[in-house]
């Protein structure tokens, strides 16, 4: 893929340690699709092994930052090798928030779980996140790629989630209208969803460093903000439906 | 060089090449070395570093005995090599100095061919018992020194007729010729440009496999790159040694970290 | 803000002089410069003029050493006089002296004379033979001896001329300068030019003077400088074998070896002033040592050899020093990193480098002996005259000889013009020689070099 350094160990260290982000992106992926599965299925035991599965995914992004230090420290890195490793231990610490993330996402699933559910919400939330994981997969894919087109369509495929998260945000206030009984459970997946919604910010973080690991440069700062919610007061519950329920 | 700290535990049970105890060296008057100890482990790549006229190149011509062509030069204590003295009465540095090859700042190849280049340390140790014998030696040293492509064709050929950094692959192959068992090398990159240090440092990272290697640099990134282990002389005194991964993230003497760093000269 | 297009334009503002003007500091020093220059080339020039001038003196003065004149003339061999028995015997033969020879040469001569049609203005006719040289009746001598079957026949003779008339072939005599002479008369000179116009007397090339032995005082045509040539070769040969591996081997292990105490200091500050001890204080060492205590013959070429190893060993020793400091010291490191022993060290590496210093000090040494003349003073080798090729090895190092700047001195000291003549011929030859060892010294220099 890229030219060999003289020495060759330097070009063993910085392989192990791209390895190990590959190791942590799969933990994450596979945290994400375990927690969104785990809700709709509301199985317990599997949200449960989510929430253990989060010591490795730190513990992965502390040996990565150690490693990291002891390169910079060791090789003196310039020019590519520099923005690779600084690339690396700030992947590294997206990973590991989006691991945490994932994390609450079953937590809070543990707790819902012992309420009733919503009709319409499970699947939409684990579209969302399945979204949120394809983002990372072609995040991940344009790092080791070195893809940076890949990597600018990952940024923008974020407006979709930012979308998604408007759309459940009206619902789940129009169900809060419509029976109060539903808050308790709404705020908790409305905490999902946004936990969600920030997953797909710091995905679309690990896009931009890729982007400065290729050009140099990070990209323009366009980053699209769909998000309306904390914006605009025309976020409104769905009226009609609303009004429907009502009548029943 | 980078082996994870997990898996040098596992190779941290090295066997000790060197051991060298309460060494003292005196110029004259000047007291030069001030009692250091240190073990250098075999098969690891050990690096003195230090400011000028901290005493590790004088540290370094103890290993081999080469300060005894200086005739006020003094040296006490013991330096033991596989357990055995290195003073003793009994050896003779000649003789030391087959088990024990050295190479030099500037790369200094004698003035014949290349081949005879090599092949003078075996002929006057009597290693090889023909010719045939001769040139295997002389292969298997050229090709340890990492240069024996570039030179196959053309054994022949004045030694000096060689660049900078082949020169000094050169000498390295000349010194491993002797099958020795440490080497020593006395800051082998600094009249070397940028690649031809790199080649060299890549093969230092092969010796290792082999030889017991120490290294005296000046340079504090390169001792990073190519050591195990790390030793900081500084006015004589051998003031931290250390696995290399530890001594440039977190050393533990305050005289290590500001030399390190660049705040003392 | 400067006009880029106007180079001549005043200096930008901050700068206080332009750099187109040189100022007046420059213009001293380079003022100087050249003068310095001039007075060098002019040094230089002098220096020329002078070398000029001798070359000049040196080959005019001496080249008509290389030409004698010789006499052919048919001389018929009375057998009555010269083998009175009769039986060809060259034993008998032998009791004839060359005092006998005497007058059939000057009967032989007058009548070849006389057949060519010249006449001869004495009265007494034999006196013509003074124009042949001295030598003459002993060389008929030898040729009759050697051949004793010419006796009776008429054999053809190249005689030398004697050295007035050849004096006079090459303009150094004249008409004038023979009137207070003994050994000739005007009238000689006009037979010889007769004889000349015959094709009897000629001037050509004499390879004796290059190849053939001192003569008497009284014969300079005779004189060469062969045998003195092998002198100084002998000679040479003792000083190549003899100083040359002791001062390389002290050189060696003052450099390498000795330990650096106030005794090799000492012994290093008398080196370089042995180097400068006037010659002749060898000579006398010489005389004492080797012909008074060790009863070496006197005025061998061993003895002068061993004269001049004593004098050329200090520049032996300082050069081979000097080439020896001039290795690098890496190259000795180099060799004991590997674990040679500081023996093998040397031998093996340094000294090969070193060599072509020490082969051009040696050989610069081996020059300055060659021309060396006081030290062979004191041991005699001037004062006897070489006269006889040695015939062998052996006896070319034991038996008396000369050298060939005393051969030269000795020569110059004679008061026969001719003799002066021949001393610039020497000089011309030993020039030659040297010139010869020099360009050696530059080969061999070139090998050894070609070899880094």
């Amino acid at each position: 893929m890229h030219d060999q350094h003289i020495a060759s160990a330097f070009d063993r260290d910085l392989e192990a340690i791209q390895a190990r982000i590959m190791k942590m992106g799969g933990l994450v992926e596979t945290a994400i699709l375990d927690a969104a599965q785990s809700l709709v299925d509301r199985d317990e035991e599997a949200a449960e092994k989510v929430r253990a599965g989060d010591k490795a995914i730190d513990a992965l992004e502390e040996l990565i930052n150690e490693e990291s230090a002891r390169l910079i420290a060791l090789r003196s890195p310039t020019a590519i090798d520099l923005r690779l490793v600084l690339s690396v231990m700030k992947i590294a610490g997206n990973l590991e928030r989006i691991g945490d993330y994932a994390k609450n996402m079953a937590k809070r699933t543990g707790v819902l779980i012992q309420m009733s559910p919503i009709e319409g919400t499970h699947a939409a939330l684990r579209r969302m996140a399945r979204e949120v994981q394809l983002m990372l997969k072609d995040a991940l894919d344009a790092y080791i790629r070195r893809d940076a087109d890949l990597a600018r369509d990952v940024i923008q495929r974020d407006r979709d989630v930012d979308q998604m998260y408007n759309a459940l945000f009206r619902e789940f206030l129009t169900f809060m209208l419509e029976d109060p009984r539903n808050i308790t459970a709404c705020m908790h997946l409305h905490f999902i969803a946004k936990n969600n919604e920030r997953m797909g910010d710091h995905v679309t973080s690990i896009a931009e460093q890729v982007v400065y690991l290729v050009s140099g440069e990070k990209p323009d700062d366009n980053r699209p903000k769909e998000d309306k919610t904390s914006t605009d007061i025309s976020v409104a519950p769905d009226a009609a439906r609303l009004g429907a329920n009502k009548e029943t | 060089m980078y082996d994870s700290p997990k898996a040098e535990a596992k190779v941290d049970q090295k066997e000790i090449k060197i051991a060298a105890e309460g060494v003292q060296v005196y110029y004259g008057e000047t007291h030069a070395i001030k009692d250091v100890d240190v073990r250098i482990e075999d098969k690891t790549v050990t690096a003195f570093i230090g400011p000028s006229g901290c005493g590790k190149s004088t540290f370094l011509r103890c290993l081999n005995r080469m300060n005894d062509t200086i005739d006020i030069a003094r040296v006490e204590g013991t330096i033991l090599l596989d357990g055995e003295d290195i003073y003793d009465k009994r050896v003779d540095p000649v003789q030391l100095r087959a088990k024990v090859g050295m190479v030099f700042q500037k790369p200094n190849p004698f003035p014949k061919s290349i081949y005879d280049n090599i092949a003078y340390g075996p002929r006057i140790h009597g290693l090889a018992k023909n010719k045939a014998d001769l040139d295997e030696i002389v292969e298997r040293a050229l090709r340890r020194g990492a240069i024996w492509n570039e030179v196959k064709d053309r054994l022949h050929a004045p030694g000096t007729g060689l660049s900078g950094g082949q020169q000094q692959r050169l000498c390295i192959a000349r010194a491993v010729a002797t099958e020795p068992e440490v080497l020593l090398m006395d800051e082998p990159c600094s009249a070397l440009d940028p690649i031809a240090t790199g080649q060299v440092e890549e093969l230092i990272d092969e010796l290792r496999e082999n030889y017991s290697v120490v290294i005296v640099t000046h340079s504090m990134q390169q001792a990073a790159r190519v050591s195990q282990k790390t030793a900081f002389f500084h006015l004589g005194h051998l003031v931290e040694y250390g696995e290399t991964g530890q001594i440039f993230t977190n050393p533990q003497d305050p005289r290590t970290e500001s030399y390190i760093t660049g705040r003392i000269g | 803000m400067t006009d880029a297009t106007h180079p001549a334009a005043a200096p930008r503002p901050g700068r206080a002089s332009s750099i187109l003007e040189q100022d007046a500091r420059t213009k001293k020093r380079n003022a100087a410069e050249a003068r310095f220059k001039i007075y060098g080339i002019a040094a230089i020039g002098v220096g020329l003029f002078f070398l000029v001038v001798l070359l000049f003196a040196i080959v005019r003065n001496g080249i008509p050493a290389f030409t004698q004149t010789f006499i052919e003339v048919e001389i018929a061999l009375p057998a009555d006089r010269l083998d009175p028995d009769g039986n060809r015997n060259p034993e008998e033969m032998k009791k004839v002296s060359t005092f006998g020879y005497k007058p059939v040469i000057e009967a032989g001569l007058v009548q070849a004379i006389e057949a060519a049609g010249i006449e001869i203005p004495f009265e007494d006719k034999d006196d013509v033979a003074d124009i042949l040289s001295a030598a003459a009746p002993a060389q008929v001598r030898d040729m009759v001896l050697a051949n004793p079957d010419l006796v009776g026949e008429t054999v053809a003779f190249r005689f030398l001329a004697s050295s007035r008339v050849d004096g006079y072939m090459k303009g150094r005599v004249t008409r004038d300068s023979l009137v207070r002479d003994k050994n000739l008369d005007a009238e000689h000179l006009d037979v010889a030019d007769a004889m000349a116009e015959a094709g009897m007397l000629e001037r050509t090339f004499n390879w004796s003077f290059i190849l053939g032995a001192d003569a008497s005082e009284s014969r300079p045509e005779q004189a060469g400088i062969g045998v003195a040539m092998i002198g100084s070769f002998f000679m040479m040969l003792v000083v190549l074998a003899l100083a040359l591996p002791i001062g390389v081997a002290a050189s060696i292990y003052l450099e390498e070896f000795a330990p650096k105490n106030r005794w090799t200091d000492l012994i290093e500050v008398n080196i370089s002033n042995l180097a400068a001890v006037p010659s002749i204080v060898f000579g006398i060492l010489g005389l004492a040592v080797f012909i008074q205590i060790a009863y070496l013959p006197q005025s061998a070429p061993l003895v002068g050899g061993l004269v001049l190893t004593l004098m050329t060993l200090p520049t032996v020793i300082i050069s081979t020093r000097a080439s020896l400091k001039a290795v690098p010291p890496s190259i000795r490191d180099a060799a004991l990193g590997v674990g040679a022993s500081k023996m093998q060290a040397t031998f093996h590496h340094v000294l090969p480098l070193a060599m072509p210093g020490i082969l051009t000090g040696t050989i610069i040494g081996l020059a300055q002996a060659l021309g060396e003349t006081a030290p062979l003073l004191l041991i005699g080798m001037v004062g006897y005259i070489a006269s006889n090729y040695p015939d062998g090895i052996a006896s070319g190092f034991m038996d008396p000889n000369s050298a060939m700047p005393a051969q030269i001195y000795e020569w110059a000291k004679r008061a026969d013009p001719a003799y002066y003549e021949r001393a610039w011929g020497g000089i011309i030859i030993l020039l030659l020689f040297l010139m010869t060892m020099n360009i050696i010294a530059i080969i061999l220099r070139r090998r050894f070099e070609r070899r880094w």
